[in-house]
């Protein structure tokens, strides 16, 4: 199940840059050589970016690689460090959550104002990154805390299949 | 209601993702003044809004893709071939090396792992000192970071909304003026003998031309593109990111088509990394900025100090220990916000101010105690942190020069601006 969502997440993080990569090349061809290109290929890149730059942050999340302050792990003895790292999973999944719910409520009052549609797609579609992308976020620093729970308590059955 | 925000930032300082942090930061802020949370989310969202943000993901994708093939061999030995003949010579090499790849693969631990690697145990076998090796491979971990297009120089134009095409001509003189100062000091301390003459000949140098030759346009691309007015800086990144892929993939086929998703997943977790620490700092500094904190600071330093070069020294000593602290992004995404106000009350230009950043962190890099490089060194090359704190301390004491030089010689950085910008 968790190996399907990590299929998932990765392949649609591979398309996400694909297409802005391919997005951004086509728009050059077309202003260069036949000084056009499309209206909606601007504001559409911009979504582009954040939809891939969160779900990037999804990944990192999986894979305990987001940017932190890392001193602690130097001086400090391992038995302190994996408590340490409950407690901080526990205060990731705190956040987390808060996020998420905040992240539902913008979507709403986005939804009730109306922005501007994009490819006849309108506004708060675009923002729905931000409720799919905390909540995932809240999904994986739940299975962290899981796994470093059984991790803690010595269970022979533990085993890390992020390998970070 | 200070309380917990106390032990939030201590949580940070114990290794918790330091969006978490700054998110938890902003949202209890937010609702300590009884503004609905959701105003966090709003704040975030206006990334949207800032058409710059897509040259980091693409930037960052060329550059993963540059140190996972064969380009770091290959600059290696081309600039062997252009610059083993001068004294100190391989030291020479390493900090040239090192700098064009730190430019292009922004200035992560990357550096000293895929060149580090390569260049430490050439030096020792050249007969350089192991503490002078280690030093020059530490200090040169972030070197290049002044050049275009570095993602730290693009990233500081994306949060102080400067130009960046004036930020990448902005960091162009100080960052030689580094280069030049290292070099020196490498020729005095290069190995006594008389320097064993590499001859080559012009086979070699037409081979080692031909095997980069499809890497070498790059920084032509680059620059040409932005300041032949062909493409802004987003596009360029899109032109350099298609040109490196093709690259890579078709014509050198380092990486195969099989390593392309596990390169791609990585580069835009690093970016997604960066995306949301940027984000959660979008909302804490406005909240900071909305309470007019940065001017708070601003009166209350300004019973103190009057001129802006006290103002730009306690900034350096600020800066420092920050950069030793946190890594590049993030020092920069939490502290432009709020210094850029008050260096504009102070008359500090701020592409000026953006090198002197950029100078700093890139220091802060290799400061003990905690500076990141030390570790990766000390990781990398399995050699206690004390005495990579001994071996780059004369490497520091170089780069201290640079940064006052920078700091007091505004022209320096602004020369080129004023002259093409």
């Amino acid at each position: 199940m968790i190996k399907i969502v990590e299929v998932l997440e990765d392949g649609f993080l591979c398309v996400l840059l694909i297409a802005m990569l391919s997005l951004a090349c086509l728009q050059i061809v077309l202003r260069q050589f036949f000084s056009g290109g499309f209206l909606w290929a601007e504001p559409l890149l911009r979504y582009l970016v954040l939809w891939g730059g969160f779900f990037g942050a999804v990944v990192a999340t999986r894979k305990g690689k987001h940017i932190a302050i890392d001193v602690a792990s130097y001086l400090l003895p391992d038995t302190v460090k994996y408590w340490l790292k409950l407690l901080i999973d526990i205060f990731s999944i705190t956040v987390a959550a808060v996020l998420s719910w905040a992240a539902i409520n913008f979507v709403r009052n986005e939804a009730l104002l109306g922005g501007q549609d994009l490819l006849t797609i309108p506004s708060w579609c675009w923002t729905l990154i931000f409720p799919i992308a905390f909540s995932l976020i809240f999904l994986h620093c739940v299975i962290a805390l899981v796994q470093d729970v059984l991790k803690l308590a010595g269970s022979p059955h533990y085993h890390r299949n992020s390998g970070g | 209601m200070a309380i917990v925000q106390l032990s939030t930032l201590i949580l940070a300082l114990l290794g918790c993702p330091l969006f978490i942090v700054i998110s938890a930061l902003a949202l209890l802020s937010f609702f300590s003044v009884g503004i609905d949370i959701s105003v966090v989310i709003i704040e975030m969202s206006r990334l949207a809004d800032t058409p710059l943000l897509l040259s980091l993901p693409l930037f960052i994708f060329a550059g993963t893709m540059l140190s996972e093939s064969g380009a770091p061999q290959r600059i290696l030995r081309l600039s062997n071939v252009l610059l083993g003949w001068m004294p100190g010579g391989l030291a020479v090499v390493s900090l040239a090396v090192c700098a064009v790849f730190t430019a292009f693969t922004g200035a992560s631990g990357v550096t000293i792992f895929a060149l580090g690697g390569l260049l430490f145990p050439a030096l020792i076998k050249d007969r350089y000192s192991e503490n002078f090796s280690l030093g020059l491979i530490t200090s040169s971990g972030s070197l290049g970071l002044l050049f275009p297009p570095s993602l730290p120089l693009i990233l500081y134009g994306v949060i102080s909304e400067t130009r960046i095409d004036h930020l990448f001509l902005a960091g162009i003189l100080p960052g030689i003026l580094m280069l030049v100062l290292l070099v020196l000091y490498s020729m005095k301390k290069g190995p006594d003998e008389k320097f064993r003459k590499k001859n080559y000949g012009r086979q070699d140098m037409y081979s080692v031309l031909k095997k980069s030759a499809w890497e070498l346009p790059l920084p032509f691309i680059v620059l040409g593109g932005i300041y032949g007015g062909f493409l802004v800086v987003g596009e360029a990144a899109a032109v350099t990111a298609f040109y490196v892929l093709i690259v890579e993939t078709c014509i050198y086929r380092d990486i195969s088509f099989r390593q392309l998703p596990k390169i791609m997943v990585q580069s835009m977790m690093l970016f997604g990394g960066i995306l949301v620490v940027l984000a959660a700092s979008m909302a804490s500094t406005n909240f900071l900025v909305d309470r007019e904190i940065p001017m708070k600071i601003f009166d209350f330093m300004g019973n103190y100090i009057s001129d802006k070069y006290t103002f730009l020294l306690l900034l350096n000593l600020f800066l420092l220990v920050v950069g030793s602290m946190l890594d590049i992004f993030s020092a920069l995404v939490l502290v432009v916000p709020l210094i850029v106000p008050i260096a504009t009350a102070y008359d500090v230009n701020l592409i000026h101010l953006g090198i002197i950043f950029l100078t700093n962190l890139q220091i802060g890099y290799c400061t003990p105690p905690v500076g990141l490089n030390l570790f990766l060194a000390s990781y990398r090359f399995e050699r206690p942190v004390l005495q990579l704190y001994r071996a780059t301390l004369p490497f520091l004491a170089l780069l201290f020069v640079t940064l006052i030089i920078i700091t007091y010689f505004p022209l320096l950085s602004l020369y080129f601006v004023q002259l093409w910008g």
